[in-house]
């Protein structure tokens, strides 16, 4: 978990930085084609070579017919990273997008699913040692479990209907038919440009109401050093409200992965503002391919929330946590707590007393 | 069975836009949308000024074909790439891989939203029956149906637009570099939308005879 993160995280990186700097290799360019283009009219009339190299540059000429780039003859020229050749833009991004984006990301959230499948079907879910003592303590304010549910489920919408446009036509045209599938699509489209907004707003809130305790502490290289015996029936270090796994999903899932998808896909999503072809496909790359590793980092969310760790889905749900598996799961902040040192999330059900 | 393709003659395109007018018109081409375009190369500069008329190239390898998520394009008997609206779900991606940039989106509503794609269909209209209404009010005339070829290419006043079968085209050209006394018969161009000559292709025949 942790070095995929890592890794995750540091692909990203990469891709933000090399994707601006490779993505525009013009050819050797004439310093001054117009002056060859007169002379080569004297000496060789009828021969435009230094026009069509001109062309191929990509820049804008003269058009009549208004519209954004109206005036460029031909896209220019670009290479996206691992690709042997330059190639016309939009010929780069295809190869790119049709190519490795499809097929690594396609196996990678086969190869997600399949780890999910074997340790839920071999380890079993995570079990709570002891008992449950009936006491609940007040885990997520009815603020924070909306701010977790909104973002959640429109993530969930936006990942699905990613999914349908990206690997639909392998997967399900062959079993649909067209216009099943065309359908199916266009509504997929649609839920993508309209729930974008509410996932974008709810994703600055939750990344701003979750920071305070997801801030890096002192056991969280312990925890993700040796928590990994938690999945073969041992216990797991102690940890603050939040685990040293829960702070990478945060940081580096939550709010570089998914800033990374919003600020992309907000590009795309308003082509009114005269970005340009280039810009697009760029940005298109970066929110596909982060867009991918966070579904497949959020699958593996999505299973320690859910059936992965026993009574971890009713903490979000219902905001309380039994005594027991808050000293389990996160024995530090049990403490505080009880203690009083951690005040009681506003909004909680009341503690129960027995 | 021919290969359709179009032509632009640099040496006799003189920019009057008549392509895209007769386009607009014949088609009935949604508004905000045109199909052709002609673009100015070195505009105003004497000796160097070359114009080009260019609208979808119906391309062998088409990357608006490879993308489409919802696989929505297929190709004619006569090599001419068309689309189904009915399909379309307005994602732009032909868009961005269109090198000539022509498919084009009407804006369906507020924030630059996609209507569904519209671009030059060679004449040729779409998957309705040919000549049908529905196919009309879609895809434009079906001229290609009425055995005719695409109006760009007829209005044309200087033929410097030329559309049809690709080999008869290529003798046209052909003829008129060999006039003009140029060495070698390439149609420059060509490259970027046909891609090289399939492997062990014989050249084709020389032209019978002055048909310029």
């Amino acid at each position: 978990m942790r070095t995929l993160s890592r890794m995750t995280g540091w692909l990203v990186l990469a891709l933000a930085f090399a994707l601006p700097a490779g993505a525009q290799q013009q050819p050797a360019a004439d310093p001054d084609p117009i002056k060859t283009q007169q002379r080569r009219a004297i000496e060789q009339p009828g021969n435009n070579a230094p026009v069509w190299r001109n062309v191929q540059s990509g820049q804008p000429n003269y058009a009549s017919i208004p519209g954004r780039e109206a005036g460029v003859l031909i896209q220019p020229q670009a290479r996206f990273p691992g690709q042997d050749a330059i190639a016309t833009a939009g010929e780069a991004w295809r190869k790119f997008r049709n190519g490795p984006v499809t097929v690594y990301g396609g196996w990678l959230i086969v190869v997600v699913c399949a780890i999910i499948a074997g340790i839920y079907f071999v380890q079993g879910p995570i079990k709570v040692h002891e008992q449950p003592t009936g006491r609940l303590l007040p885990r997520f304010s009815v603020a924070e479990r909306w701010a977790h549910w909104v973002m959640g489920i429109s993530f969930c919408v936006l990942g699905a209907t990613g999914l349908i446009m990206l690997f639909g036509k392998h997967v399900l045209l062959p079993v649909f038919g067209y216009t099943l599938f065309a359908w199916l699509s266009s509504l997929a489209k649609n839920l993508h440009n309209f729930v974008a907004p509410l996932f974008v707003v709810s994703l600055v809130v939750f990344i701003l109401m979750y920071l305070k305790d997801n801030l890096p502490e002192k056991g969280d290289g312990a925890w993700l050093a040796t928590s990994w015996r938690m999945f073969t029936g041992g216990k797991q270090p102690a940890s603050g409200r939040f685990n040293g796994g829960e702070k990478v999903w945060y940081w580096v899932g939550v709010v570089a992965m998914c800033l990374v998808v919003s600020a992309s896909g907000l590009v795309l999503l308003f082509p009114n503002f005269e970005q340009l072809r280039t810009t697009m496909q760029q940005m298109h790359i970066i929110h596909v391919v982060s867009a991918v590793l966070v579904t497949g980092f959020a699958l593996a969310h999505i299973y320690m929330g859910t059936i992965g760790v026993e009574g971890a889905y009713g903490n979000m749900r219902d905001g309380v946590t039994d005594e027991a598996w808050a000293k389990e799961h996160h024995a530090n902040w049990y403490q505080d707590v009880k203690s009083g040192k951690e005040a009681a999330k506003s909004g909680a059900a009341p503690q129960t007393q027995h | 069975m021919a290969r359709m393709k179009f032509l632009v003659d640099a040496e006799r395109c003189i920019e009057c836009n008549g392509c895209v007018t007769a386009c607009k018109n014949e088609n009935e081409v949604p508004w905000g949308v045109n199909r052709r375009k002609v673009v100015t190369i070195n505009d105003g500069v004497v000796g160097a000024e070359k114009s080009l008329s260019v609208a979808c190239m119906h391309c062998s390898d088409a990357p608006c074909m490879a993308v489409c998520p919802v696989d929505c394009f297929y190709r004619t008997d006569d090599g001419v790439v068309l689309h189904d609206k009915d399909l379309c779900i307005g994602c732009g991606y032909c868009f961005y891989a269109c090198p000539f940039g022509a498919p084009q989106f009407p804006q369906a509503g507020a924030f630059g939203l996609r209507g569904k794609m519209d671009k030059c269909t060679f004449c040729a209209g779409g998957p309705e029956a040919d000549r049908s209404d529905a196919e009309f009010k879609k895809y434009g005339r079906n001229r290609l149906a009425e055995g005719k070829l695409p109006a760009c290419a007829e209005m044309c006043s200087t033929k410097a637009l030329l559309g049809g079968d690709g080999d008869v085209i290529a003798d046209i050209y052909r003829e008129r570099v060999a006039r003009r006394g140029v060495k070698g018969a390439e149609a420059w161009g060509w490259g970027t939308a046909y891609g090289p000559p399939p492997k062990g292709a014989a050249p084709a025949a020389a032209p019978a005879g002055g048909k310029s």
